[in-house]
C-alpha cells in the first residue's frame, strides 16, 4: 500500500479518519490507565520501602555481608594438594591432610545417610500417591458421589498440604521420637495433599463416555472409577507422582533439621557446629544426589508417557 | 447386541473366541501389572519395618495433650500478638524483597541462560551449571549458610530466598525466551527497527506474561516457604512457632499457623488479582 491509496483512504476530516481515531482512543485508555498505574506504583513503593526496612537491607549491611559470605565459603572450602589427592591412609590407619581421603573421613556415614534419605523420599511418595489417589475420585467435582463428601475430602486435602512439611515433622518427632519414620510420616502426608489435589484436577478432565457405559452395564461406584477413570488419568497420574518424588527428596534431605532422620541432621549438625571442609563435603553429596535422581527420573518420565504428551 | 443374544452365549463360545483369539487373553500384561503391584507392596512393608513403623502404634504419653492444647486455647490475654504479628510482617516482608529481588536478577541471568540469546555454548552451559548447583541446595539450606555468613535475623532468610529463586526462575525465564515465536521478531526487523526496537516490541511483549506470572506464583511460594526459614534462625515466623513449640504452647502453634494461612489465602488471592490485571484473561 502506498502513500497515494491511504491518503485517499481517509476522507473527509480528522475525526473520521482511522489513524487520529486509534491515537485518540489509545490517549482515552492511556488516562484512564494512568491513574490505576500511579495507584499501583505507590503501593509497590511503599511494600518496597517497608520490606527493606524491616529486613534490614541496607547497603552497609549488605556489603559486610558480602564479604562475610565470601569469607564463610573460603572456611569450608577444603584445602586439597594436588601431590597427596589420592594419598590413603598410612599405616597407622590416618588420613594424610590435604587428601580425599582426609577431606571424605566420614564418606561412609554420609552414604548411610544418603541411602536412608532416598529410601525415606521412596516410601513417603509410594504412601502419599496411594492415599492422593484414593481421595481423588470423591474430590473431584464430576466423579464425587455427593457433594457433601466431595466438600470433605476436599478440605481434608487443603488441610494436609496447607501445614508444611517440617511442621508435621517437628509434630510427629514429639509424639513418635526422633528418627526417619517421623519425616517419612510428614512428607506421606504433605505429598498426599499436594498430589491429591493434581489428581482430582486431572480426573475433572476425564472423558465422561466411559463411566457413563459402565453405568448402562451396571457397575459400581468403584467398578466406575476403575474402569471408566483409571484407565484415561493412569499416565498422568504416574507423571505427577514422579515430579513429586523430585521434590520429595529435596524435602527429606533436609527434614532432618527437626530430627526426622535423613542426611539433613547431620547437615545441620556439621553447619551448626563446624565451620569447616565438612559442610562442603555434605553439601556436594547432597547436590549430586538430588541432580542424579532428577536426570534418572525425567528420564523414566519422558520414556513413560512421551515427550509431546507431557504438559 | 440384544439381552437375548447375549444369554445364548455359552461358555463353549467363550472358549472358542479364546483360542481364536489368544493375543486379546494374553495374561502377560496381567502378570506384569501384579508383579509391579507386589514388589511396590513389599517395599513399603519392608521399608516400614525398617523405619520401625511400630512406633506409630506407641505415641508418646504427651499426644493426648498435644491434641487437647491445639483445640482449646487457654490465657488468650498473654499470647503477645506484638511479636506474632512482627514475626508476620517480617514473613511477607522476607518473601516480597526476596522474590523482587530473585526477579531482577533473574532476568540478566536467563537471558544469560536462553540458547537464542546467548550463542556462545561455553558460557550458557557454565551459567546453567551454576543455576543447577543453586537450584539443588535447598533454601532451608541457604537459609542456614546464610544465618552463618550474616547472622541471625531476616537478612539471611532474604538473601535465601533470593539465591533459590534465582536458579529456579532463571531457568523458567530462560525456558521462556527460548519458546518465543521468531516471526514476530523478523516482523519488527522487516520494519526497519533496531536493536532496541526489536528487543522491545519482538520480545518482551511475548515473554512478559510469562515472567510476570511466574514471578507471582514465587511469591506466592515463598511467602509458604518464608514461614519456615525462621526454624534456622532465618527470621520471620518460623522463630516464633518453634521456639513457642520447644516451649510446649501448643495453643499458640495453632494460633500462629491459622494465622499464617490466612496470610497465604490472601496472597494467593492477590497475585490472582495482579496477573488478571497485568495480562488479561490469558491463563500461563
Amino acid at each position: 500500500m502506498t502513500d497515494a491509496t491511504l491518503g485517499t483512504g481517509a476522507v473527509g476530516t480528522g475525526t473520521s479518519d482511522p489513524v487520529s481515531t486509534f491515537e485518540r482512543h489509545r490517549t482515552e485508555l492511556r488516562a484512564s490507565r494512568r491513574v490505576w498505574n500511579l495507584i499501583a506504583l505507590a503501593v509497590f513503593m511503599v511494600a518496597l520501602a517497608l520490606s527493606i526496612n524491616i529486613s534490614q537491607f541496607f547497603p552497609d549491611r549488605l556489603a559486610t555481608a558480602f564479604t562475610r559470605f565470601f569469607e564463610y565459603f573460603g572456611t569450608i572450602t577444603p584445602n586439597l594438594e594436588w601431590d597427596l589427592l589420592f594419598e590413603g591412609r598410612d599405616e597407622n590407619g590416618r588420613a594424610v591432610a590435604g587428601s580425599i581421603t582426609y577431606w571424605y573421613t566420614d564418606f561412609w556415614d554420609y552414604m548411610t545417610l544418603i541411602g536412608e534419605t532416598i529410601l525415606m523420599a521412596i516410601t513417603a511418595t509410594l504412601i502419599g500417591t496411594a492415599f492422593a489417589f484414593v481421595l481423588s475420585f470423591p474430590a473431584a467435582a464430576n466423579l464425587a458421589p455427593n457433594s457433601a463428601i466431595y466438600w470433605v475430602s476436599r478440605r481434608f486435602l487443603e488441610l494436609c498440604r496447607g501445614v508444611p512439611e517440617i511442621l508435621l515433622a517437628l509434630v510427629f518427632v514429639f509424639a513418635i521420637g526422633i528418627g526417619p519414620l517421623a519425616g517419612v510420616m510428614a512428607i506421606a502426608i504433605h505429598s498426599a495433599g499436594a498430589l491429591g489435589k493434581l489428581f482430582a484436577e486431572v480426573n475433572e478432565n476425564a472423558s465422561n463416555r466411559p463411566v457413563e457405559g459402565i453405568t448402562a452395564a451396571g457397575g459400581t461406584w468403584a467398578q466406575k472409577m476403575l474402569y471408566g477413570v483409571v484407565p484415561q488419568v493412569a499416565p498422568n497420574f504416574f507423571s505427577y507422582a514422579m515430579l513429586r518424588f523430585e521434590i520429595n527428596v529435596r524435602a527429606s534431605s533436609i527434614i532432618g533439621f527437626v530430627g526426622a532422620g535423613g542426611i539433613g541432621a547431620e547437615l545441620n549438625r556439621v553447619i551448626s557446629f563446624y565451620s569447616d571442609d565438612r559442610v562442603m563435603a555434605v553439601l556436594i553429596l547432597i547436590v549430586v544426589m538430588v541432580t542424579i535422581i532428577d536426570l534418572i527420573s525425567e528420564r523414566i518420565r519422558l520414556g513413560f508417557i512421551g515427550r509431546e504428551n507431557f504438559a | 447386541m440384544s439381552i437375548a443374544m447375549l444369554k445364548a452365549i455359552t461358555p463353549n463360545d467363550i472358549v472358542r473366541a479364546q483360542a481364536d483369539h489368544p493375543a486379546a487373553f494374553s495374561s502377560r500384561g496381567r502378570n506384569l501389572k501384579l508383579a509391579l503391584r507386589a514388589i511396590a507392596f513389599s517395599y513399603v512393608c519392608g521399608s516400614l519395618w525398617y523405619f520401625e513403623v511400630w512406633k506409630l502404634l506407641s505415641p508418646s504419653e504427651l499426644v493426648r495433650d498435644f491434641l487437647r492444647t491445639i483445640f482449646v486455647w487457654q490465657d488468650m490475654a498473654t499470647w503477645q500478638y506484638t511479636n506474632i504479628y512482627r514475626g508476620i510482617t517480617e514473613t511477607m516482608a522476607m518473601a516480597f524483597l526476596g522474590t523482587l529481588l530473585g526477579t531482577i536478577g533473574s532476568l540478566f541471568v536467563g537471558f544469560l541462560a536462553a540458547k537464542n540469546v546467548m550463542t556462545i555454548a561455553p558460557i550458557r552451559q557454565l551459567v546453567r551449571r551454576f543455576l543447577d548447583v543453586l537450584r539443588g541446595i535447598d533454601q532451608l539450606v541457604w537459609g542456614l549458610v546464610f544465618v552463618r555468613a550474616v547472622g541471625l535475623g531476616p537478612l539471611a532468610g532474604v538473601l535465601a530466598i533470593f539465591i533459590s529463586d534465582l536458579g529456579t526462575l532463571s531457568k523458567l525465564y530462560s525456558e521462556a525466551i527460548e519458546n518465543i515465536d521468531r516471526k514476530e521478531v523478523e516482523g519488527i526487523k522487516a520494519t526497519g527497527a533496531g536493536p532496541f526496537a526489536v528487543i522491545r516490541y519482538g520480545y518482551i511483549p511475548q515473554v512478559l506474561p510469562v515472567f510476570i506470572s511466574q514471578s507471582l506464583y514465587f511469591w506466592e511460594s515463598n511467602t509458604r516457604s518464608a514461614t519456615i526459614l525462621g526454624i534456622v534462625g532465618a527470621g520471620g515466623i518460623g522463630m516464633i512457632i518453634i521456639e513457642r513449640f520447644r516451649a510446649g504452647l501448643y495453643d499458640q502453634v495453632a494460633f500462629v499457623v491459622l494465622n499464617v494461612l490466612v496470610i497465604i489465602f490472601f496472597i494467593d488471592w492477590l497475585s490472582k488479582r495482579i496477573r488478571l490485571w497485568a495480562i488479561g484473561e490469558k491463563q500461563h
